[in-house]
């Protein structure tokens, strides 16, 4: 019972928006001192790698943004598929608020990942399986964009992207499992694998701290932007009156 | 000092990552605080054409 109370209030908007604004600051507070902690112990108290070296440090900016690229996706998929299955306003409002910042993570993600593979493959780009599926994931957080942006009327731009970011949610496990599955540069997971991590725990600490940042910043984005999509789409609702007055 | 930034001589390519990767955080919190802002901006505005 408790439940069903709990997604009814999900799906209505001033709710949303109150939680959203409340909320908004912890979460937003405590990503930056996990990010400026981790910050810290990546760059100053980890130790150097014995193959690496210091360039093993890039691992705390590249591996949270391409995580961090790979979970928003996920989450906008699912909140598209909530949103097309039961029909609900703030679903769609919400994927439509993961694809911006998705998208900003994967342009970091493949960026960050060229200036670490330059020092350690000898190239800035190769068309391996890794990295081109990456770059497949920006294009379709392109083409969600895209498609909301070319459809005027909501209900079916709302339609129209939430399938395209179901269907193409098929991306995320090929990109995870791609240095698996093929013959790779990139290396294996490090930390997110069954078992003991192949990291030592100086290194591994501000790495998982970093990755509690990023998801708390995520939330943080998503929650002001989401507060942005509901007073565009509820501008006639006379709850609006009551928050912008 | 300069041993830390020069971080073994993959300095030039670490700290162009750093700046990348956190210079995106900052900006998506920014364009994130614009959208908000916007939207409200335009809320009030219909608001006062209703009125």
């Amino acid at each position: 019972m408790a439940t069903w109370t709990w997604f009814h209030r999900l799906a209505s908007p001033p709710h949303v928006y109150a939680f959203a604004r409340r909320w908004t600051p912890w979460f937003g507070g405590f990503a930056g001192v996990a990010m400026l902690v981790a910050l810290y112990g990546g760059l100053v108290l980890a130790p150097a790698d014995y193959q690496q070296k210091d360039a093993f440090r890039m691992v705390y900016v590249h591996a949270p943004t391409a995580w961090l690229s790979l979970m928003i996706y996920t989450t906008m998929a699912v909140a598209a598929a909530v949103g097309l299955i039961w029909r609900m306003k703030v679903a769609h409002a919400a994927a439509a608020a993961c694809a911006p910042i998705g998208a900003w993570f994967t342009v970091a993600a493949l960026g960050t990942g060229m200036l670490w593979g330059k020092p350690m493959w000898g190239a800035y780009w190769v068309w391996d399986p890794r990295l081109t599926a990456e770059l497949v994931l920006l294009f379709l957080y392109f083409g969600y964009m895209g498609l909301r942006a070319g459809i005027e009327d909501p209900v079916k731009a709302d339609k129209a992207s939430a399938m395209l970011a179901v269907v193409g949610v098929v991306n995320v496990p090929i990109i995870k499992f791609s240095v698996e599955w093929w013959n790779s540069l990139h290396q294996t997971a490090t930390v997110m694998q069954l078992g003991k991590p192949k990291m030592d725990g100086d290194m591994l600490w501000p790495l998982l701290l970093m990755f509690v940042g990023f998801a708390l910043y995520f939330i943080t984005v998503l929650l002001i932007r989401l507060r942005a999509e509901l007073l565009r789409r509820e501008r006639n609702a006379s709850w609006i009156r009551e928050v912008v007055a | 000092m300069s041993e830390f930034f020069s971080m073994g001589g993959y300095g030039r390519y670490l700290w162009p990552a750093f700046v990348l990767g956190f210079g995106i955080v900052v900006l998506n919190l920014v364009l994130a605080l614009n959208s908000l802002a916007a939207a409200k901006q335009e809320a009030r505005r219909r608001m006062e054409m209703s009125q």
